[in-house]
């Protein structure tokens, strides 16, 4: 194992945005505010499901101090959404989840707003309301979208409430299976969580003739743009968005949801319109959620711990609306099986509708509870053949060249390395007292390639400064763009000021999702940086009167090698009138194939996992075995995220990601009551970790230098920490009660009444 | 009436404002903020009463100690004689919140607002404690046992204001112990918690009070619990049996933050944790505070 590298040795970069941040300087959405502002209030479903017979907005029109109500008939009848066009922005026909909106209102002040939209009549025939997703596949169930059909969508094997069938198939299961030397079963549910960012929601809108500029606490500016410029049928270039600071988002801010209400509502009051969500909005609010989830897992097993197959059958709660989520199933198919060598793999994995909030992009959708159930199961496996479950992991893991279960060949990964280097880490195997115990989990994740881009200019005065259209959702991804374009051109990371989250400046960015901000931005800014590298050496090369073999880029000159007095400085370069403007996107890097993908069913393009992240966890918990409450003690995380590029911020992925998973695992779990309302949408019962929960974390970063991946052989860093976190735990509680807790987030209540059922 | 807000500078001027319709704020950790949860609507007219001197501060009274009714939790859990023989109030004052709720919420705040689930409630039955109120006809005493009359109503009227709690001096060989089920470290709520005060003399519990949080709609002792307890040995067993007791003598109501049958389970639990917690602090035995922290897991 490599050595644990010392904190002097960590390339330490203190990011810009952050003295503002931590001072309190920084300006957020919310701070803003325009003269002549009026304040938005949306008026919600009444129901969960139902048919909407009439609508009457004129009483609210009519109170004193309000600028505009808006209704679906006052916008262009538009369906949106990523992957299926099944969302309005006003309801019409129906309603089907509590936070579906009927109306919007701008008004003088956010009271009178609240009235307005309060004034708002509608009338309703209620339809039973489907909250239990995994009766919305019974044959005969009520319809969450009768008009299903009709709507655009992508491919992937939709069917009444089935809104994605995925599987994964290779070998044959049936047949193996009768090869087993154990068959282990069992099923798992996962409750739905929450994003849960430290800010709600803010956008503000204002229109200047027939252009909006709307700045919003957005993860995807120009998603945000497209959206506004489809739903309002404007073309693109009238549309500018601007991100202030966002104050976290962890994929609840992705995908494009109400900056069109806002940008409508401030067309039709003729004033700049605010919007600012209360915590009980940010809860409700659609794709703020990460899906529920049952998964039924069968492993067969040789004595010498061979997988010899796995079948697995999926549910996912997709809620009402598909949003940017329909690839779900396919994804949760690959957590199904994870990062295990096994020949024979039969995954059936469905998506559905139902009358919860939509589910979307939460820190890596899927993998935790996926990964969870399979860890858990993974130790009930070995369980079943008397061997320690770190020694099962220890032969089954994929080796380095091998191929994974899907048959994509793995050149260059680390697995083994992170389960030996966190086994290490937490001491594994070590004596501990009988109320606590260590757990292990491994899970992986792909990285995401996709075109994106970046200027680079330097300015008179020496320094630089990098034009993005990257977003910086807190990860600190965009923060560290600097120190990729310093090390190209010569300079120092402080050198570089960074102009971002404007879509009228940088380049398209897919936005702050999918870990992919370093892996594909990080790619163009040190394109765009190459680029100018050139155009100073061409100019040096006159300046100078030497070959361009014989000029090196240090310490902010350019010098002939060998002569330190022939040097021009860059500030001279720059000054000197003509641009130095270099821009860039690189070549997006793609998965090697797997071999079964042309016979999987809904194969939306990730049977093969590019660059994929390879992680194990290692949880030291105590269990109050009176209670159930566990306390996490100890914890160590060993991670292969290639090349890491810039540690302090690795570092602060992991110490997050751990946070949430440990959050996930334990207290962090939204509950509906029979018509899909959520019951804790605030955080007194939603139960987020503290600071104080905090255990020690030990990290280990296994640096594969990755080819076909990021800059420098990086992969993402970002989703990865909370996939196995959960199984860590879930496995390190069941070595001390004995049994596995089989519905997630493990509260007390249920460690308790597990322990219970073993007779403990 | 006009909404109005007045910041009183002394206890006459508050009395006045209370008495014409104003309903008061100390630290605003219960009223505002549950005010921007949409609980319930702030009062049209508001008298803010931290400005007033008369009400901070805690300070020896005869052989016990008066907490003024602005006294905060931080206050209260740092202070030595708090600390040393009300014990148990300092364990429920050092969890609630976190540091900045226990800087700001106060004792008088945390009583009126009468939640069944507040924290400072049971240990101060089990100490004996009183509230004392200031009205326009004058001042009154209410033990704190008989002042909750359901969750958020006291027996006081709206026009007296709270201006201290008053806690008697413990009988010699006194230890008292709070203890709340915490899913987290900080930032709970209680889902169960149980005080417990016991007297110790020659051996045999001469005297014990049990009282029970979040379990039913008041705050409130369980007799049942006590007389398991006085008359024994203050061992394993009649803890045991005490919470059995406690358990017995609950209420509780099923909703997100656990079942009925697991809250009835865990009341056994905390409530010998708190049983022996404070048995073991009579005995002159050390455990530290907060003892929710110090009893995790304890078998
Ligand atoms: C994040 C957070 C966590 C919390 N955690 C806990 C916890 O763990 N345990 C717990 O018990 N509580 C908790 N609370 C609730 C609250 O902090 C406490 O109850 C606190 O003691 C209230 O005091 P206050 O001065 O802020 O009350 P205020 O909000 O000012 O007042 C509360 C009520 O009491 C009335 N009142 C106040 N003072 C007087 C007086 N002198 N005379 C008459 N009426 C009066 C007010 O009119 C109001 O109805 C928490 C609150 C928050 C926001």
């Amino acid at each position: 194992m490599a050595a644990v590298e010392s904190k002097q040795a960590q390339q330490v970069f203190i990011r810009p945005d952050g003295k503002e941040k931590v001072t309190g300087v920084g300006r957020y959405t919310a701070d803003l505010n325009l003269t002549g502002q009026v304040h938005a209030k949306f008026r919600y479903a009444d129901h969960t499901h139902a048919r909407i017979t009439r609508i009457d907005a004129s009483k609210a029109r009519a109170l004193a101090g309000v600028f505009a109500v808006l209704t679906h008939a006052d916008v262009p009848e538009v369906r949106y959404g990523g992957m299926v066009q099944d969302r309005l922005m006003f309801a019409k026909d129906a309603v089907r989840f509590e936070g579906d909106i009927i109306a919007g209102v701008a008004a003088l002040t956010p009271e009178i707003a609240a009235q307005a939209a309060a004034l708002v009549e509608v009338d309703y025939e209620p339809l039973p309301a489907i909250t239990d997703y995994e009766s919305a596949m019974a044959p005969g169930a009520q319809l969450i979208h009768s008009d299903w059909e009709s709507y655009g969508a992508e491919d992937m094997g939709r069917d009444g409430n089935v809104l994605g069938h995925s599987t994964v198939i290779r070998g044959d299961a049936d047949a193996a299976m009768a090869t087993a030397d154990a068959v282990v079963s069992g099923r798992y549910v996962a409750d739905a969580s929450q994003g849960a960012p430290i800010e709600p929601r803010a956008i503000i809108a204002q229109w200047q003739g027939d252009k909006v500029t709307v700045w919003t606490s957005t993860q995807v500016p120009f998603a945000a743009r497209t959206g506004v410029a489809t739903v309002l049928e404007l073309p693109e270039s009238h549309v500018r968005v601007v991100v202030p600071l966002l104050g976290g988002g962890f994929g609840s801010k992705c995908d494009f949801h109400f900056e069109g209400h806002v940008a409508a509502l401030a067309r039709a009051a003729r004033r700049p319109v605010k919007l600012v969500f209360s915590r009980h909005e940010e809860f409700i609010a659609p794709d703020h959620r990460r899906e529920g989830m049952a998964v039924e897992l069968e492993t067969g097993v040789r004595k010498d711990g061979t997988i010899v197959a796995r079948r697995a059958r999926l549910v996912i709660d997709g809620g009402a609306y598909c949003g940017e989520g329909g690839f779900f199933a396919q994804m949760a198919a690959m957590h199904a099986i994870g990062p295990y060598q096994m020949e024979n793999v039969s995954i059936d994995s469905y998506l559905v509708y139902s009358n919860n909030q939509p589910s979307s992009s939460i820190r890596a959708p899927t993998a935790p509870q996926a990964c969870w159930a399979v860890e858990q199961h993974m130790d009930e496996v070995a369980a079943a053949i008397g061997m320690d479950p770190v020694e099962l992991r220890r032969r089954t893991l994929i080796e380095r060249g091998k191929a994974s279960a899907t048959g994509q060949i793995m050149d260059e990964i680390g697995i083994r390395e992170t389960l030996e280097a966190a086994a290490e880490m937490i001491g594994y195997g070590q004596d501990l007292p009988d109320d606590e115990a260590i757990g292990v989990a491994c899970g992986w994740w792909p990285s995401f390639g996709v075109n994106s881009g970046a200027y680079v200019k330097l300015n008179g005065d020496g320094s630089g400064t990098i034009i993005t259209g990257a977003m910086e959702s807190g990860t600190g991804a965009v923060m560290g763009l600097p120190i990729l374009a310093a090390e190209v051109l010569g300079m120092k990371p402080e050198d570089f000021s960074i102009l971002y989250q404007d879509t009228d400046a940088g380049p398209w960015d897919m936005g702050s999702s999918g870990s992919q901000t370093t892996f594909n931005n990080g790619r163009a800014v040190i394109c765009a940086a190459t680029e100018v590298r050139e155009q100073l050496l061409d100019m040096a090369e006159k300046e100078l009167e030497a070959s361009r073999g014989d000029l090196e880029i240090a310490d902010g000159v350019v010098r002939v090698i060998g002569s330190p007095d022939k040097s021009i400085s860059i500030a001279d370069l720059a000054g000197s009138g003509t641009p130095l403007l270099g821009k860039g996107s690189g070549d997006v890097p793609e998965a090697g194939p797997s071999d079964i993908a042309s016979h999987c069913i809904g194969d939306l393009g990730l049977t093969a996992f590019l660059a994929p992240q390879l992680i194990t966890h290692a949880a030291h918990v105590k269990v109050d075995r009176d209670t159930g409450v566990v306390r996490v003690l100890r914890f160590a995380a060993a991670h292969d995220s290639g090349k890491i590029v810039n540690r302090i911020g690795a570092d602060g992925q992991v110490y997050g990601g751990v946070m949430m998973g440990i959050g996930q695992a334990l207290t962090e779990g939204t509950t509906f009551d029979s018509e899909g309302r959520q019951i804790n949408p605030h955080l007194l019962d939603y139960k987020l970790m503290t600071a104080s929960d905090g255990p020690e974390i030990m990290i280990h970063w296994e640096e594969v230098v990755t080819p076909n991946a990021g800059p420098k052989g990086s992969k993402g860093v970002g989703e990865p920490p909370s996939v196995p976190t959960s199984g860590a735990v879930g496995n390190a509680i069941a070595a001390v009660i004995g049994r596995h807790v089989n519905q997630l987030p493990m509260t007390a209540e249920r460690v308790w009444a597990t322990s219970q059922e073993n007779g403990q | 009436m006009s909404a109005t807000y007045l910041a009183a500078a002394s206890v006459e001027e508050a009395v006045n404002a209370l008495k014409g319709g104003a309903r008061c704020v100390a630290g605003g950790t219960d009223i505002v903020v549950g005010h921007r949860q949409g609980k319930k609507p702030l009062p049209a007219s508001i008298v803010a009463i931290h400005g007033i001197d008369a009400l901070r501060g805690i300070a020896a009274a005869g052989a016990g100690l008066r907490l003024g009714a602005l006294a905060t939790h931080e206050e209260i859990e740092s202070h030595a004689v708090v600390r040393e023989r009300f014990t148990g109030l300092a364990d429920a004052s050092a969890i609630v919140g976190s540091r900045a709720t226990r800087a700001n919420g106060t004792i008088g705040g945390n009583v009126m607002n009468a939640s069944p689930a507040m924290d400072t409630g049971a240990p101060l039955i089990c100490l004996g404690a009183t509230a004392v109120f200031q009205g326009p006809g004058g001042t009154r005493s209410i033990a704190v046992e008989d002042l909750f009359a359901g969750p958020g109503q006291t027996v006081a009227s709206a026009d007296e204001l709270l201006i201290a709690v008053d806690l008697p001096a413990p009988a010699l060989g006194t230890g008292s112990a709070y203890v709340r089920l915490e899913y987290r470290r900080q930032m709970e709520i209680a889902i169960v918690g149980v005080g417990a005060a016991v007297t110790i003399e020659g051996g045999k519990v001469t005297a014990a009070r049990v009282a029970i949080t979040a379990l039913a709609p008041t705050i409130h002792r369980v007799v049942a619990a006590e007389a398991a307890l006085v008359g024994t040995d203050g061992g394993r067993d009649a803890a045991a049996a005490a919470a059995a007791a406690a358990a017995a003598g609950s209420a509780p109501i099923s909703d997100v933050r656990g079942s009925a049958d697991y809250r009835r389970a865990m009341a056994a639990v905390m409530a010998r944790r708190a049983i022996e917690t404070a048995v073991a602090r009579a005995l002159g035995g050390q455990v530290s505070i907060p003892a929710s922290t110090s009893t995790f897991a304890a078998v």
